[in-house]
């Protein structure tokens, strides 16, 4: 028998589904192809139904609900439009041909245009072929071949810190008065625990150091080291900390970013914690890749562009105002790749994520270090259903990074510390600001600079584009 | 393991000419967990049903699916008799084998037909070993109606929820209650005077002893569920002791100043503490603050109505009050507006003081308007010998942002033309038509007398320009039965503009939690079965916000809403469908982001607190009463710790699987 398409097309119960009804009763013939989820309301369709078809053999997906204004729960599908906004960049992105997620407005009395749609739907992805791509992802990477754990080939570039010849980074000026003011606050009891950056105890290496003695407070440092983003010792994961009681923290003005987000999604409250905010003129990526002084192919991605040196919404700020360098100008190499990308075609695209999330081993470390991905429970770990494969197989890392990208769209702040992190080298960067990109160009939002505004997922707007939808 | 039972209907030849049903009950039998397979004939009859029962009942099935029409169709039917064998009944689900497969793909050899329907049936059995069992959920009515809107709509509504013995808070935003009906000179098609048969009504409603009329006040803001509503309402300050007015007059009488009188489209006059007609209800007056001295001068010039006010009822420091009320039940009835002229440019609207709204002739025609009912010109006070009616000003014209038809404009302007033949008898009316629709009963008739015996001369077609020359209006259009060019003089110009929502329409709704269409009328339920619900429960409408329509209907609406308020007070508690989200405490990080995209406001802050009593952190909860299991919260939830019964992760998930 030769190949059908297999399309899933998940409609609305009021509208869409009550279209298709329509074109029974009106005895509308269209292609057998298509089989019917119904939910109550495409804003109830998560992004995971989605990719979840893909995986189990869809060649292609409709997603189709009430027009605007139409909505039998006022409004559930413009909701659901922003989410398609951003789950159509990342698919696009990602190389799944646009074609083969289709979005659109199918009324209760629009029989014909469902059937229309699905005769077009289906002649158009027969012409893509069987999405084999998805479903043959069997691996040809390490992980799946059972081959040598990236993260031990690795390794042996990896050096546990500072070669001992190498000089280190001189500390950046107003050190001095941040320890003052670390002291000052651990004395009067403002707070009981300073989370800030210092020197590990046998490498020769910047670690997070919590200050909970007065006395301590020489151990703070601050210099081109200082890339982590330490605000991932602030929301309620990392009980052990808050056990510790009110916090103060020093903070980039990028870090102070991530705060907002935070602060936004009440995960922390703005009385509960004491921003040290250090005035900032780029760190170093990788503290390993130091080689005595700071040059400017060294520096973090996330510091190219940079408009946050003098940190903002801090309780105290130290250190002079600083300009943005030379270095720091625009564009970044990401986003150099992620034109590159963008310029490409959906087949050489998917080929690039394929041959990176191959080599993905689940580690989970990306998320460990967001402190955006605070659940307690991530949803890899809720196994009814199991959403995400637990295994390192190709396609669970599909589903894995792209859920990963969809949960923080539009709320990264693009502090990079997943792509250091990745043992595998994973460019998460791209990803996330890919997203980004797709944040402030379809909602002009940027993420990390309101601490009153509401992520751009849940919210919405009536003129939000659908030039994408049918 | 469930106990599954599989029932393929046949549906005589509309399943059964196109798929192989006993194919289909056959290899539904090797699905997991499937214990007996039925194919019949006709499931739905009545043996059908019976049969579905009895093998329940005999196998000790615990969950069905029906292979057979839309769930839009049958699904409350065999939850039903799946409920009579003794199941919860959203043990049962609906495979829909026959819109969705049997009519669609008429392949007669019925392999395409057979195939897909089996692919159908595997997803809903994979779907119903999800299920689990769902309660109804019951809540508690309070037998208190809010009445939105003191037009004919309203006033009919709240009498009618009022004669059955339940109190009705009737809320209008204008001093007097009467709506749009009050303006109007004589209604289509029996020319009754309207304010002859509306008034009696109005002071029945003002003093029905169940019946609490809050007038020149507003809907704040509304809280709560169906059966339990939180209703503010803001009274505005009328600068005037209600409780102590005895509607005497005295002030308005004396009042030295006067201003434009919105209720006669400003073409009349009126003083600055006033009732907007003689016959308002109630005739407490209110003072017009935008103009009186008192307000936009020196505090202490004037007064003279405190001076004259008998039982010192003038309170020139009077306030915005605020009441809240509890209601099971609200009624919304705001009505409509028409479009103004300014928007006809073309027409010369807004540029020329002789080119009106049909709304505006009927203050002229009105015996209590402006003029004393005499048609006089609004420009110089002349009776006009010419009046050009333009129907579809707006109307059925995209370019106007108005697709709809408006309904009563076709009625309204024949009732014009006879009304001013009527008084003025040597008069000639014009009337430039697209299309004339006269749906209602004896409206063909009325329009017919119009043309036959009242001498209106109808043009087919449309009018490109209204213009001046030489002092008089010239009207530009086509005559398309004559296929000529038509160049009238007209005295008058009436413009039948389109009927449309109210202004703040959208607002109220979203305070209400409503949906409304494109232009900012209300959206039923159903616009055929259920045409005065809207889609949250306990909230009713009727009348012109739901789209254009002419009094009878409007009443007929307003008695019809009442009916459902009247079945929904019928009850002591009220039971729901149990399709509503539910939260996982344990999970909950408390982001917030289901109670920021929650349409309903169905997510309430709940505290977790140890033994002692101390509050440990907050978590989502979802009010059940509230919730309508739209699932827009499910999908926002990063960490799937809120899921929808009915339509659970793991439901989607395995008929995702079962493809």
């Amino acid at each position: 028998m030769s190949w059908e398409p297999k399309i899933v097309a998940f409609v609305c119960n009021w509208c869409t589904y009550a279209g298709a009804d329509l074109a029974g009763v009106t005895r509308t013939q269209y292609r057998p192809n298509v089989r019917l989820i119904r939910v109550p309301c495409t804003g109830r369709v998560d992004p995971l139904f989605i990719i979840k078809a893909f995986e189990q053999g869809a060649d292609g997906v409709l997603i189709s609900g009430c027009h605007p204004g139409d909505c039998h729960y006022i409004s559930g599908n413009l909701h659901a439009k922003r989410r398609w906004i951003f789950f159509k960049g990342l698919t696009d992105f990602v190389g799944i041909e646009p074609e083969r997620i289709q979005y659109a407005w199918v009324s209760a009395s629009e029989a014909n245009k469902w059937a229309k749609m699905v005769d077009q739907a289906t002649e158009t992805i027969r012409g893509l072929g069987p999405f084999t791509k998805y479903h043959a992802l069997k691996g040809t990477g390490t992980a799946a071949n059972g081959g040598a754990c990236p993260l031990l080939v690795w390794s042996e570039a990896w050096q546990p810190g500072i070669p001992d010849e190498v000089p280190l980074p001189e500390d950046a000026p107003f050190v001095p008065a941040l320890r003052e003011k670390a002291r000052e606050l651990l004395e009067k009891g403002e707070v009981k625990v300073v989370i800030g950056y210092g020197w590990a105890k046998r490498q020769r290496r910047i670690v997070p150091v919590f200050i909970t003695e007065p006395g301590d407070v020489s151990r703070l440092v601050f210099n081109p080291l200082c890339v982590n983003n330490l605000s991932v010792y602030l929301p309620r994961k990392q009980g052990d900390i808050a056990k510790l009681g009110k916090p103060a923290i020093v903070a980039k003005g990028c870090d102070i970013k991530t705060i907002t987000v935070l602060l936004q999604e009440e995960q922390i409250g703005r009385d509960g914690i004491v921003i040290l905010g250090v005035s900032c003129s780029g760190v170093i990526y990788r503290q390993e890749l130091w080689a005595g002084k700071a040059a400017p192919d060294l520096l973090a991605p996330k510091c190219i562009g940079c408009d946050v040196q003098t940190p903002r919404l801090a309780d105290h700020v130290v250190g002079e105002p600083v300009a943005r360098s030379v270095e720091q100008q625009g564009p970044s190499e990401v986003q150099r790749q992620i034109e590159a990308l963008d310029r490409k075609s959906p087949g050489e695209r998917w080929d690039f994520w394929a041959e990176h999330f191959d080599r993905c081993i689940k580690c989970y470390a990306c998320s460990q270090v967001c402190p955006l991905c605070y659940c307690d429970r991530c949803i890899t770990e809720k196994n009814n259903p199991q959403w995400v494969e637990t295994s390192a197989h190709p396609q669970g890392n599909f589903s894995w990074n792209l859920v990963r990208a969809i949960h923080l769209a539009g709320r990264c702040t693009y502090c990079g510390e997943c792509d250091r992190v990745c043992p595998a080298n994973i460019p998460l960067n791209l990803i996330n600001r890919k997203l980004a990109v797709v944040s402030e160009e379809a909602f002009d939002y940027r993420s990390g600079y309101d601490e009153k505004a509401h992520p751009p997922m849940v919210v919405y707007h009536p003129d939000d584009k659908e030039n994408f939808i049918r | 393991m469930s106990k599954i039972g599989v029932f393929v209907c046949q549906c005589g030849n509309n399943i059964a000419g196109t798929v192989d049903t006993a194919k289909v009950a056959d290899e539904a039998k090797n699905l997991p967990g499937v214990v007996h397979t039925e194919n019949c004939r006709f499931l739905c009859s009545s043996p059908g049903q019976q049969l579905v029962k009895e093998i329940i009942k005999t196998n000790g099935l615990d969950k069905v699916v029906i292979a057979a029409c839309s769930p839009h169709m049958h699904e409350k039917t065999f939850r039903k008799a799946s409920e009579e064998a003794g199941l919860n009944p959203f043990q049962c689900e609906i495979a829909n084998i026959r819109e969705h497969c049997s009519w669609v793909h008429e392949d007669k050899t019925k392999v395409i037909g057979t195939e897909k329907s089996l692919d159908i049936t595997r997803m809903t059995v994979e779907r119903v070993r999800r299920n689990g069992p769902l309660d109804k959920i019951r809540v508690p009515v309070t037998k208190k109606a809010l009445v939105i809107g003191g037009g004919v709509a309203g006033i009919q509504a709240a009498l009618d929820i009022a004669e059955a013995g339940h109190e009705v808070i009737l809320v209008e935003k204008e001093p007097s209650i009467g709506g749009q009906m009050a303006k109007l000179s004589e209604t289509f098609p029996t020319m009754d005077c309207s304010q002859c048969i509306l008034t009696p009504k109005m002071v029945e409603a003002a003093h029905h002893p169940k019946i609490r009329l809050y007038t020149y006040s507003e809907v704040e803001s509304v809280e709560g569920y169906i059966g339990n509503f939180t209703v503010k309402i803001r009274k505005k300050a009328k600068s005037v002791i209600e409780e102590l007015c005895t509607e005497c007059g005295e002030c308005t009488a004396k009042c030295p100043f006067t201003a434009p009188n919105e209720f006669d489209s400003e073409m009349g006059k009126r003083k600055l503490i006033y009732i907007p007609f003689p016959q308002a209800v109630p005739a407490i007056p209110i003072i017009d603050r935008d103009h009186c001295p008192k307000y936009v001068k020196d505090k202490k010039k004037c007064g003279v109505c405190a001076k004259v006010c008998g039982p010192n009822c003038i309170d020139f420091d009077q306030e915005d009050t605020f009441v809240t009320e509890k209601v099971g039940a609200v009624l919304v009835a705001t009505g409509y507006e028409v479009m103004g002229v300014e928007r006809f440019p073309e027409f010369g609207g807004g540029r020329y003081k002789d080119v009106i709204t049909g709304l505006d002739f009927e203050r002229l025609a009105s015996a209590s308007g402006p003029t004393g009912g005499d048609i006089k010109r609004p420009s110089d006070g002349k009776v006009p010998n010419r009046v050009v009616f333009i129907e579809c000003s707006g109307s059925r014209d995209e370019s106007k942002g108005v697709a709809y038809c408006s309904n009563i404009c076709c009625m309204y302007t024949a009732k014009h033309a006879m009304l001013y033949k009527h008084k003025v008898h040597e008069g000639q009316s014009f009337i430039f038509y697209m299309d004339i629709r006269c749906g209602g009963k004896r409206y063909e008739e009325f329009h017919r007398r119009a043309v036959e015996h009242e001498g209106a001369v109808y043009l087919r077609g449309r009018v490109s320009r209204v213009y001046e020359r030489n002092g008089r209006l010239l009207v530009q259009g086509a005559d398309t039965l004559s296929g000529s060019q038509v160049e009238l003089e007209a005295d008058l110009v009436v413009l039948a503009t389109a009927v449309v929502p109210r202004i703040g329409a959208k607002d109220l709704a979203k305070r209400l939690g409503i949906s409304y269409d494109g232009y900012g009328f209300y959206n039923e339920y159903h616009p055929k079965l259920r045409p005065v619900e809207t889609a949250t429960a306990g909230i009713y409408l009727a009348g012109a916000c739901i789209g254009p329509v002419d009094i009878p209907t409007s009443v007929a609406q307003g008695s019809a809403a009442a009916s459902k308020v009247l079945a929904l007070f019928s009850n002591e508690e009220l039971s729901r469908e149990p399709v509503v989200a539910e939260v996982n405490t344990a999970t909950c990080n408390a982001c917030w982001d289901c109670e920021t995209a929650c349409p309903y406001h169905a997510i309430q802050r709940e505290a977790v607190k140890d033994r002692a009593g101390n509050v440990l952190r907050y978590v989502a909860k979802v009010n059940e009463g509230v919730c309508v299991g739209c699932g827009v919260c499910v999908a926002a939830c990063h960490s799937k710790t809120i899921d929808l019964r009915g339509y659970t992760d793991a439901q989607i998930y395995a008929a995702i699987c079962a493809l």
